[in-house]
């Protein structure tokens, strides 16, 4: 071979790579994979008004009127303004002008004069229920007039459930809608879906109206986003330390360590929006015993679950509700916290007596509890902590681990249970109604509390409140009645956390929002 | 061997039946519904009661079944309830993939279980055999589940040759047909293994050794045809599973297929799918035994017989 031939070959190479590179770095540059939290795995739909499970991805296709930051407060999304009248009868809500879905179709006020009907009769109509018409004020100005007043109406508002759809693709598709295709006016546009494995979708190059959650107003930075699905946690793992994929949305406590040794991921953790508590029962004895209630609640030792069990990540719980939200900053008498001595002394007082084998009894019965779970390593290893801990006052907890798909099922039976180890996953104070209230009991008022002073608190709060202070005031009191009576134990609030690629992606350095969702993404930046 | 076949098929008739029955009543009788699933938190108990009469689950059980197998003889396996599309469009959507990583590891572990059974059959009692049994032993006795997190650290994260998980690539297929492989490798060699020793000791093989014949010809040629008969009806028992028998491997490796949207689907207790579901797979076994059944009539007119 020549030179010449060499050094020919040579720059033609040298050519045809720079091609190459040339031809897909920018393409490979701004795709960025996801991995979904396991909690919202399964969603069988974009269709955010029937759907009664949806994913982040719901988020990026569709936008809401308003979006709401960690503070709990609220920003503008379709919306740019709005207000309550006095008596809390109609709300107000300035649109956004210049907003386009994604087929084209413009957005203003007609489409939400549209979209509030849609909920009725679907599964989230209580979303709306509240809501008696919508009346059109000006082409970018709608009133709702109100049934009753409804201090969440921005809470609502905010859900993913009140993504808004575009009229003339919804209408067209029917039941196909979200299945087969989702049309918003989101950042992102759905691409394709495949139910349990993958979503995905490309950029909306039209977007400039990103809320001032973002730094981005628009269009996004990532051109094309792939939203997997991988339900082995040690999968996942390898797929982000190999580059398989750039995000884990969701991180279980137990990987942290690993994700954290390693030099190329990063893991940010965020206040939690999950609390793990303990229901008793109140209609089985012992636990109709409020001295038997609350000595089981002062037993439960919350600093050393969080510490042996969640190595100190995440908080301990002492009231109900999420640390983030206005209603937990209730009396702190009312707060349960670790208190061995308490918890013997009421024991005694309820005639619990010390028996053999460090087991109390009460005329020769063993104070012996059921205590239930359901399968997952961390609600086992958090209920054989609590079982130990309450060995140590005198009680003896026997575990069932139940499946969790049968467990709700075998609350209903109302009787068969006495105390659970249990978690919820929400951000609103209402959750106190879900899970104590009289109409619902067995599940999901495991505790089978049906107090008729409870109810009327409950009831003020739910349906008597005028305005969002009102609201927050009613809940504090009903809450702290909830915390009065002990019917339950609160033990442990996780943190949220998420873990990434740092040689892939680049975040922004605030994640604003509750959690990792569209405001954030609309800032992340593909290496 | 057609009268054989036709009797044959007709058995299937209250079998099916019957495999009906049970299907229906197990995911029925379970603790927990779909609606469970789908109520968010806010909703009035009322709200539940309707969603209860929606699908229908207010009606008597009996009915329900009565009604499903009604669209069953329609063709018609209904809609999911939680992932609301036709469950037959969910099932044609996911059997593909089982059926490529199953059939894909039926082949390997057929190929590589029946010569590593002779081979190790052929040099009885020698390093080879004593190797292969060794081989067999820990293959049969790893998890599925772990020695298919194995394959992903080796194969995937240290050597970097295939992909860690998903289906989108065809060599995204090579480290589950492996896992899923390994384990029938080691039932299927076993098996190979024992019947040639069995048949190497009938008279024909004395007589085949007093002619002069090769022990090693002897041994493929002659021991091996013989000995695949009870290596074809183990076959037969595993084609159900390759419908839905990878639900670990599945699992662990993100694929798509029946058992993933089976252990979705129960998980959700979604009636209509768990029922369509568990129905392929019921009818993956039956067809796989008839078949086997049918190949062991047609190599031993003694099974023929069997049914006159």
């Amino acid at each position: 071979m020549t030179s010449f031939t060499r050094s020919f070959r040579l720059v033609a190479l040298a050519a045809a790579s720079a091609c190459s590179m040339a031809a897909f770095t920018p393409a490979w540059a701004q795709d960025a994979t996801f991995v979904l939290n396991s909690r919202e795995a399964g969603a069988p739909t974009y269709n955010p008004i029937k759907g009664t499970k949806l994913n982040i991805g719901n988020n990026l296709i569709f936008d809401r009127m308003v979006i709401q930051d960690a503070d709990q407060s609220f920003h503008g999304q379709l919306a740019e303004s709005w207000e309550s009248s006095a008596d809390g009868m109609s709300w107000t809500f300035k649109l956004r002008r210049g907003v386009k879905f994604h087929d084209g179709e413009p957005f203003n006020a007609k489409v939400i004069e549209w979209w509030i009907p849609k909920f009725k009769g679907t599964e989230n109509a209580f979303m709306t229920e509240a809501i008696d018409k919508v009346v059109i004020v000006d082409d970018y100005t709608v009133r709702f007039q109100m049934k009753n007043p409804d201090p969440s109406m921005l809470l609502n508002m905010s859900t993913s459930f009140m993504g808004i759809p575009s009229p003339k693709s919804y209408d067209a598709l029917g039941d196909k809608f979200g299945v087969t295709a989702a049309v918003g006016s989101g950042p992102f546009k759905l691409a394709s879906f495949t139910v349990g494995q993958q979503t995905k979708l490309v950029r909306n190059d039209d977007y400039r109206w990103a809320s001032d959650l973002s730094k981005n107003r628009g269009p996004a930075k990532i051109k094309n986003l792939t939203l997997r699905e991988i339900p082995e946690d040690s999968t996942a793992f390898l797929e982000l330390k190999t580059g398989g994929v750039d995000m884990l949305l969701g991180v279980p406590t137990d990987f942290l360590p690993r994700m954290e040794a390693e030099k190329s991921l990063k893991v940010v953790t965020m206040p939690g929006t999950e609390v793990f508590y303990m229901p008793m029962n109140t209609s089985v004895a012992p636990l109709t015993d409020i001295k038997v209630r609350e000595a089981i609640a002062f037993a439960v030792n919350q600093k050393e679950i969080l510490t042996s069990i969640f190595g100190g990540l995440g908080a301990e719980a002492n009231n109900f509700l999420v640390s983030s939200l206005q209603e937990s900053k209730i009396d702190p008498k009312f707060n349960i916290r670790f208190n061995p001595d308490r918890a013997r002394k009421l024991l005694d007082e309820a005639g619990w007596a010390m028996g053999a084998g460090g087991i109390r009894t009460k005329a020769g019965v063993p104070l012996t509890v059921k205590l239930w779970t359901q399968n997952g390593t961390q609600f086992k290893r958090v209920t054989e902590v609590v079982q130990a801990q309450l060995k140590a006052v005198g009680v003896n907890a026997e575990i069932t681990v139940q499946d969790p798909a049968s467990i709700n099922a075998m609350y209903k039976k109302q009787t068969d249970h006495q105390l659970a180890v249990r978690a919820y996953d929400y951000t609103n104070a209402d959750i106190l109604d879900w899970f104590f209230s009289g109409t619902r009991l067995g599940y999901p008022n495991v505790s089978m509390w049906n107090d008729p002073k409870a109810e009327e608190l409950n009831a003020k709060a739910m349906k008597g409140s005028r305005t969002w202070e009102e609201r927050v005031t009613n809940f504090k009191a009903y809450h702290e009645y909830v915390m009065s009576q002990f019917v339950f134990a609160p033990i442990y609030q996780p943190t949220q956390s998420f873990a990434y690629s740092q040689t892939r992606l680049k975040l922004p350095d605030t994640i604003r929002g509750i959690k990792m969702a569209t405001q954030s993404i609309m800032d992340i930046e593909v290496k | 061997m057609l009268n054989y076949s036709v009797k044959r098929l007709l058995l299937l008739v209250p079998v099916f039946l019957a495999v009906s029955v049970v299907i229906f009543m197990i995911i029925h009788l379970v603790p927990g519904d779909p609606i469970d699933n789908m109520i968010q938190i806010g909703s009035s108990p009322e709200q539940r009661a309707v969603l209860i009469a929606r699908y229908g689950l207010d009606q008597p059980l009996l009915l329900q079944y009565a009604v499903w197998l009604r669209n069953l003889f329609t063709g018609d396996l209904g809609d999911a309830i939680i992932l609301r599309r036709p469950v037959l469009e969910l099932i044609a959507e996911n059997l593909p993939h089982s059926l490529r990583l199953g059939g894909l590891a039926f082949i390997f572990s057929t190929a590589v279980g029946i010569a590593t059974g002779a081979l190790a059959a052929v040099f009885k009692d020698s390093w080879i055999d004593r190797g292969v049994m060794a081989l067999i032993l820990l293959g049969s006795t790893l998890p599925s589940f772990w020695l298919g997190l194995l394959m992903i650290l080796l194969f995937a994260v240290q050597l970097e040759w295939f992909p860690v998980s998903g289906a989108r690539t065809w060599t995204a297929l090579v480290l589950p047909v492996l896992t899923i492989g390994l384990h029938g490798v080691a039932l299927v060699s076993r098996v190979t293994r024992a019947a040639m020793l069995d048949v190497g000791r009938r008279d024909f093989v004395l007589m085949l050794h007093a002619k002069g014949l090769s022990h090693r010809r002897i041994q493929l040629q002659h021991v091996l045809r013989h000995a695949l008969l009870p290596v074809v009806t183990i076959l037969s028992l595993r084609i159900g599973w390759i419908v839905g028998g990878a639900v670990t491997i599945e699992f662990v490796f993100a694929r798509p297929g029946l058992g993933s949207l089976l252990i979705t689907s129960l998980a959700q207790r979604d009636y209509p799918v768990v029922q369509g579901c568990l129905l392929m797979l019921a009818m993956a076994v039956m067809l796989g035994t008839l078949l086997g059944d049918m190949v062991q009539a047609a190599m031993d007119p003694r099974v023929r017989d069997s049914l006159k």
